[in-house]
Formats: C-alpha cells, sequence, structure tokens
C-alpha cells in the first residue's frame, strides 16, 4: 500500500517537472505548442487554440501509425518518432507513461529537445 | 508487381540499393494515391494491405498542417523513414544502427536521382514513339501463349521511329553504339488505369492486318479486366 502511495507521488513528481519542462520550452522561438496525454488525462497547450481538435486528431493517428507501423515491420516498440509537413514539425514521444505530441516550426532542432525531454 | 516499366526499373534500383547498404531492411514506394509502386518480396500482402492503410489515414490527418513530407520513426529494434520523394512517397525500413547520413543519401540523393533519369527517358521514349489505340481481340485455346499479336506495319512503325531515340538513350547510358531492329515488348494500358508487359509478336492472320487490332491471350484479359472489341493504349516498352 505504502510502495502504491510513494510511486504515484514519484509520478506526480515526474509528472510535475515535466510539465515545468513544457512550460519552458513553450516560450522557446518556434514552438507551436504541446500535447501531455495519459489514459484518463490531457494536457494541451497550443499558441492557436481554434486548432485544438486537429492537432489533438493528428497527435493520436500519428501515435497509432507508429505503433502499426512498427508491429508489422517488427522493428519492436516505437521510441521517437518526427513527422514533418510542408510547414510545421511534430515531434512525439513517450515519457513517464505520458504520450507527449510537441509541435514546432520545421527550422527547430527537436533532436535538441528529445535530449532533454527523455 | 506493378509491371509498370517505371515500376520495374524503380524496384531493380531498390533491390541494388539493399544489396549495397546492408543496413536496409526492406523499402516500399506508394504513389500519392496510395498505390504501391514497388515492394519488397518478403513481405507478404496482408502486410502491406496494414501498411499502405496506415500510411493512407497517417497522410489524411496530416493536411491538418500541410501535405506530410516524412515521418521517421525510431523504434527499438530498427528504425523507419518514409519520405516525399515528388510524388511518391519512399518507406525504408533500416537496422536500428544504420547510419543517417546513409538514410539521407538514399532518400535525398539516389532515389531523386533515379527518378529524375527515369523520368528523362520516359518522356524521350513518349515523344518518338506515340502510343497506339488498338482494338482488343481475344487469343484462346491451348496455343495462346503469352504473348500479344500486333499488325507487322505498327512494329515496323514504332522500329523506325524508335530507333533513334532508344539508340540514343542506350549510347548515353551504355556507351553502346547497337540499334535494336525488333520491338520484343510491348505496354498495354487500359482505359481503367491498368497495365501491363506483354513480349510481342506479329500478327499471323491475314483477314485481321491493317485493322488495327491486337490480339492478347484470355488470361492476360482477365488480368487487365478487359474483354474483345474494347480499346487498349499500347506502345513499344524500352
Amino acid at each position: 500500500m505504502a510502495d502504491t502511495k510513494n510511486e504515484t507521488e514519484d509520478t506526480k513528481t515526474e509528472f510535475e517537472e515535466l510539465q515545468e519542462q513544457l512550460k519552458e520550452i513553450k516560450d522557446q522561438e518556434g514552438i507551436i505548442g504541446y500535447i501531455l496525454r495519459d489514459q484518463k488525462s490531457a494536457s494541451i497547450d497550443l499558441k492557436d487554440p481554434r486548432r485544438i481538435v486537429d492537432y489533438a486528431v493528428l497527435s493520436s493517428t500519428a501515435f497509432d501509425a507508429s505503433h502499426e507501423m512498427t508491429e508489422f515491420l517488427q522493428t519492436g516498440e516505437p521510441k521517437k518518432m518526427v513527422l514533418e509537413s510542408e510547414e510545421t514539425k511534430l515531434l512525439l514521444m513517450n515519457v513517464n507513461n505520458h504520450r507527449l505530441s510537441l509541435f514546432m516550426e520545421k527550422d527547430v532542432n527537436h533532436n535538441k529537445l528529445y535530449k532533454k525531454l527523455k | 508487381m506493378n509491371r509498370d516499366p517505371y515500376a520495374i526499373a524503380l524496384n531493380n534500383a531498390m533491390t541494388e540499393i539493399k544489396k549495397a547498404y546492408p543496413d536496409v531492411q526492406s523499402s516500399f514506394i506508394f504513389t500519392k494515391e496510395g498505390t504501391i509502386l514497388t515492394e519488397d518480396q518478403e513481405t507478404d500482402q496482408k502486410t502491406m494491405d496494414n501498411l499502405k492503410e496506415s500510411f493512407e489515414n497517417l497522410k489524411e490527418k496530416t493536411k491538418a498542417i500541410g501535405k506530410l513530407e516524412s515521418f521517421y520513426i525510431m523504434a527499438k529494434n530498427g528504425k523507419i523513414t518514409l519520405s516525399k520523394i515528388k510524388d511518391l512517397h519512399l518507406l525504408l525500413v533500416t537496422s536500428k544502427n544504420a547510419n543517417k547520413n546513409q538514410i539521407h543519401s538514399i532518400t535525398n540523393i539516389i532515389i531523386p536521382t533515379i527518378l529524375k533519369t527515369m523520368e528523362t527517358l520516359t518522356s524521350t521514349q513518349n515523344q518518338l514513339t506515340p502510343s497506339k489505340k488498338l482494338m482488343v481481340d481475344t487469343l484462346t485455346g491451348f496455343f495462346a501463349g503469352d504473348s500479344v499479336q500486333i499488325d507487322t506495319e505498327i512494329l515496323k512503325t514504332w522500329t523506325k521511329t524508335g530507333n533513334e531515340s532508344l539508340a540514343h538513350i542506350r549510347n548515353v547510358l551504355t556507351g553502346e553504339q547497337t540499334i535494336p531492329e525488333n520491338i520484343e515488348q510491348v505496354k498495354i494500358e487500359t482505359f481503367g488505369g491498368k497495365s501491363t508487359l506483354c513480349k510481342v509478336k506479329e500478327i499471323k492472320e491475314q483477314k485481321m492486318k491493317g485493322k488495327n487490332m491486337i490480339k492478347i491471350p484470355e488470361k492476360i484479359c482477365k488480368s487487365l479486366e478487359i474483354k474483345k472489341g474494347d480499346l487498349v493504349k499500347v506502345e513499344p516498352a524500352l
């Protein structure tokens, strides 16, 4: 019981740390926003709130596609995904059992952000 | 497998790339419509269909932020790189230790160069050896074989107009000076969009000559979903 409580507290701390890191990243030049999801809740911070639905659907589809593709091609569990469109870049990763989608402009160095967050 | 000469050449190129870069495990090329142009021989049809569905879905949802240019997955045991090259998408599966520069060379230099060369060759060939619209007659029976039959005069026209361009292309690619005397293969394209490459022979029956007809074995008609009396586009294959 006590172990479970400690585990929850640890996770909470890690989650809070992650949110702080994301807040910091969000203020950087070229960052459009992020979606952080776990099984029960989601934390969304986007510069243009009108696009929440589009971005949430894309994020979920990209996670699903990466799981499907890695399963079909037997490459094991996906760790890091980067999707690029004509205008925007999306970094997807799992952090402490949370699915993180970070939207940014194309010239932002996503590898630097990945290293910081993993 | 797609029998289009363009697809065959791309497939051969991908096979050679796989030999040259052992970290490349498999590769697929999709058209913008989601059709699979080249595929890995070891991958079964179900996997191909599932991949196609995932790709289509992802491409559709990405429209919210513009056209899909690339999708990279770093997984526990390998890397998957999906890149847009002109109107096509290349999906490359590599080992987890694959060199980033090698992947970049394949997706950004080698494949685009091959595509550019193919386009140049195809447009040169199309300009000088125009396709003909011919009416289908079916070849049935035990001796139907797998070759189509076309009027000698049409074959002669193609040989005459095509020799110059074919010779030029071959000279550029191989440095040889040989000129083909006969057309050995033709590309048949239906108006429903299906196409195939077939061996070609001269039409045998005297009464069929000069009628702009093509005799096609029944099994090829079935695969192309055409029947007697339909029109098809036919052109010599390079």
